[in-house]
């Protein structure tokens, strides 16, 4: 049962409260400057201006916030880089957004324990370059690692590319600093790779998207960087002989860091926006994108032969190999901006985000047609198919009041996220619940896991202050 | 037509360190790729042989056995055959001995139309083997070509990059072009050529091959000397100006405090 809970306003007291804790520069109460922290790239129809934004600088700034936010009964949204897409970083029930940006440091990068520390508003790619530099990989980048933070990474569990080879961020948290609503400061693993020491807190707080409590210091796991890497770019002529290679791809026993699918409209899509043509983009429904690691040449061309053998095999159009940066930069290029070309064409485009087992990905790829027929929608795919995660996106029709289309999305994603429950999947790969997913997670549950998670939160957050709205109503 | 393509294997990150006790460049452990311009040269070689349906493309490299791995990328482009120029007694060759030495591989296997050459390579970023190879072989030699308009009886048109503006050129064949990367889009190679490429012969050309005296390659015919190197110290400041909302003013005062920065002209 759903309770709707009272929360304080923020007074010209509390506001005062908030500058005497930390200064004049670091809270904005003025319309514009609150107004980009009221939506991430949901969309801005979804839009809601909180009533102060904060920036603390440290954990002790972030402990004097909550703090006040407890005694005052006042929600607290965390934000970052506003890259989510499920609603996570907007203030539903207004209050104060605590933005890290200013918690942007890189602290530690420790070779004895291969970690690296970091403060969670720094962007994923700086922490990846830093890593670089010193000889590791941070393999739990997601595909927006040039805008996202790791803050915000940790907060949704996201995923990327490499998640084939490397799993989640929640694979790549080792430590976590969490203050909790009321100031306590939680210090939750830490330089170490394993522990039987109790629940595990920390795997709770990865992907409870700022409802538990507010991340101040990441320990991540920095793996060695991987051997000789060359990208395969293969179009198929049908979507069917692409989703039908994969599986046999993945049976190959070869070591791949990506195995990537994007058909054509997304394609078409995408390179419009970055300027880059793929071969036989024209006449493929669907393309693969795979990185194939070998620890040397001998053993990368093997592997790479292997690959590419079984496509044309699988009535691949051509397989097309990359081994320099340039041309791998190129065709990467269409995968990474494929998001920002959605929102070019439609601000107001939704993504999904579903999750399958692989042996299942063939009757999603159906399913998402299916459906997108049924309600008549334009309707791209692309997704990390070698993890069965498919991102399936849709544009507003030019005709629909934007308030309609909140509910049509909506029901179309409730369609398929009930057929990939169906089959053994989930609604959320690695986007997170926010809000806009949060009808089906109650749906697809169950109430007794639904109010697992309710207590759950209720013990971290008594008052359920923290982001309130999102994941699981009280 | 017969069109020559010179291609180098460069270190394929943008951070090259150099060894300050040798002044040379750390190439251990370093992964190696075709300099990045180099596959606009090829890509412009295969096509104008396609356009025109007839003619031979060949690539040279100048490197250690391991650069064999570059030919056989760029026969992979396309490229109809292909040579490795090794030896150790090209080792510690400057820009002009390098010239030198790919112009006797080329005068060998010659001759050519046309000689392209990436605009320069990402890691000694000279620029200077390819018009000195040009210069050699008695080729016309055109830098910066960001086109190439007509391939006529005996001449080329191209268009060249120039600072302010560009230039169109006219010139005698044989030339050498130094292509900069608005010039196409490289394409990418497929498994198949490569696969086909791995059987196609790639000979080795030594200093005997090419009559080369040893006093004349390598370290020895290098008149280039590195004394010493060193990187250059970046600093920066930051200067917090504090003036208030008043645009008009705000630009005024940075105008003032950047005029300070900047010497008198």
């Amino acid at each position: 049962m759903s309770v709707t809970r009272e929360y304080g306003a923020v007074t010209r007291e509390i506001l005062d409260e908030l500058l005497s804790a930390l200064g004049k520069n670091r809270v904005l109460s003025d319309h514009d400057g609150m107004e980009p922290y009221s939506w991430d790239e949901t969309g801005k129809n979804f839009a809601v201006l909180p009533e102060v934004v904060v920036k603390p600088g440290n954990t002790e700034d972030v402990r004097a916030v909550m703090r006040i936010a407890q005694k005052h009964r006042i929600p607290v949204t965390a934000s970052a880089a506003r890259s989510g897409v499920a609603g996570g970083a907007i203030p539903l029930r207004r209050g104060i957004v605590l933005t890290t940006e200013k918690m942007n440091r890189i602290l530690e990068v420790d070779p004895v324990n291969r970690t690296a520390t970091v403060e969670p508003g720094v962007i994923t790619n700086d922490l990846c370059k830093v890593a670089a530099e010193k000889g590791y990989l941070y393999a739990g980048s997601p595909m927006s690692t040039f805008t996202s933070t790791v803050g915000g990474n940790v907060a949704t569990n996201a995923g990327g590319a490499k998640g084939i080879r490397y799993g989640s961020t929640r694979a790549h948290v080792l430590g976590l600093e969490v203050v909790l609503p009321g100031g306590d400061v939680l210090s939750l693993g830490g330089k170490i790779r394993k522990g039987t020491w109790g629940y595990d807190l920390k795997d709770l707080v990865v992907g409870s998207e700022g409802t538990l409590g507010i991340v101040t210091k990441i320990v991540v796991n920095l793996e060695p960087m991987p051997g000789r890497t060359a990208d395969l770019l293969v179009p198929f002529r049908t979507i069917g002989e692409a989703v039908a290679a994969t599986s046999k791809i993945l049976a190959l026993g070869v070591s791949l860091l990506s195995c990537e699918y994007l058909d054509q409209p997304s394609v078409l899509l995408t390179s419009r926006y970055v300027k880059y043509v793929y071969p036989f983009q024209d006449e493929a429904e669907a393309f693969l994108l795979i990185q194939v690691e070998g620890k040397d040449e001998e053993t990368l061309e093997r592997d790479c032969d292997k690959v590419g053998n079984l496509c044309y095999d699988e009535g691949a159009i051509e397989v097309f190999v990359a081994d320099n940066r340039s041309d791998s930069a190129d065709i990467w290029s269409v995968r990474q901006n494929y998001a920002e070309a959605l929102r070019v064409k439609d601000p107001y485009f939704v993504s999904g985000d579903v999750l399958l087992p692989l042996s299942r990905v063939p009757d999603m790829v159906r399913s998402i047609e299916e459906t997108a027929k049924k309600y008549e929608l334009e309707c791209v795919v692309c997704g990390h198919i070698g993890e069965g995660n498919m991102h399936p996106d849709i544009f507003k029709p030019d005709q629909m009041e934007l308030r309609e289309w909140e509910s049509y999305s909506e029901a179309f994603f409730a369609d398929l996220i009930r057929h990939a429950v169906d089959m053994g999947g989930i609604g959320s790969g690695e986007h997170g619940v926010g809000f806009v997913k949060k009808p089906f997670l109650t749906e697809t549950k169950g109430e007794v896991e639904i109010g697992l998670m309710r207590r759950i939160k209720q013990a971290f957050d008594p008052d359920w202050i923290l982001n309130p709205g999102k994941i699981v109503d009280s | 037509m017969e069109i020559a393509v010179m291609i180098k294997q460069v270190p394929a990150t943008d951070s090259v360190k150099i060894d300050p006790e040798t002044g040379t460049m750390i190439r251990d452990g370093l992964e190696m790729e075709i300099n990045p311009l180099d596959l606009h040269s090829l890509e412009a070689a295969v096509t104008l042989r396609d356009r025109a349906g007839r003619g031979r493309v060949t690539v040279f490299t100048m490197g250690p056995p391991s650069a064999l791995r570059a030919v056989r990328s760029a026969l992979a482009f396309g490229c109809d055959r292909g040579f490795l120029v090794t030896d150790r007694a090209f080792g510690g060759s400057d820009t002009l001995a390098t010239a030198r030495t790919l112009a006797a591989a080329l005068r060998k296997e010659g001759p050519f139309d046309m000689i392209l050459c990436g605009e320069r390579a990402t890691d000694g970023e000279t620029g200077q083997v390819g018009p000195a190879l040009g210069h050699l072989l008695g080729a016309s030699v055109l830098t910066y070509v960001n086109d190439i308009l007509e391939l006529g009886e005996g001449y080329v048109v191209v268009r060249r990059a120039i600072e302010g503006g560009e230039q169109v050129v006219r010139a005698k064949l044989p030339a050498q072009l130094g292509v900069v990367k608005e010039l196409n889009r490289p394409r990418l190679t497929t498994l198949r050529r490569r696969q086909a490429a791995r059987e196609t012969p790639i000979p080795s050309l030594t200093a005997e091959d090419l009559g080369l005296p040893k006093e004349r390659c390598g370290l020895k015919g290098s008149p280039t000397q590195v004394v010493s190197i060193s990187y250059p110290e970046v600093t920066r400041s930051c200067e917090m100006i504090q003036v208030g909302t008043d645009v008009d003013r705000a630009v005024s005062v940075l105008a003032e405090a950047l005029l300070k920065e900047v010497a008198p002209r």
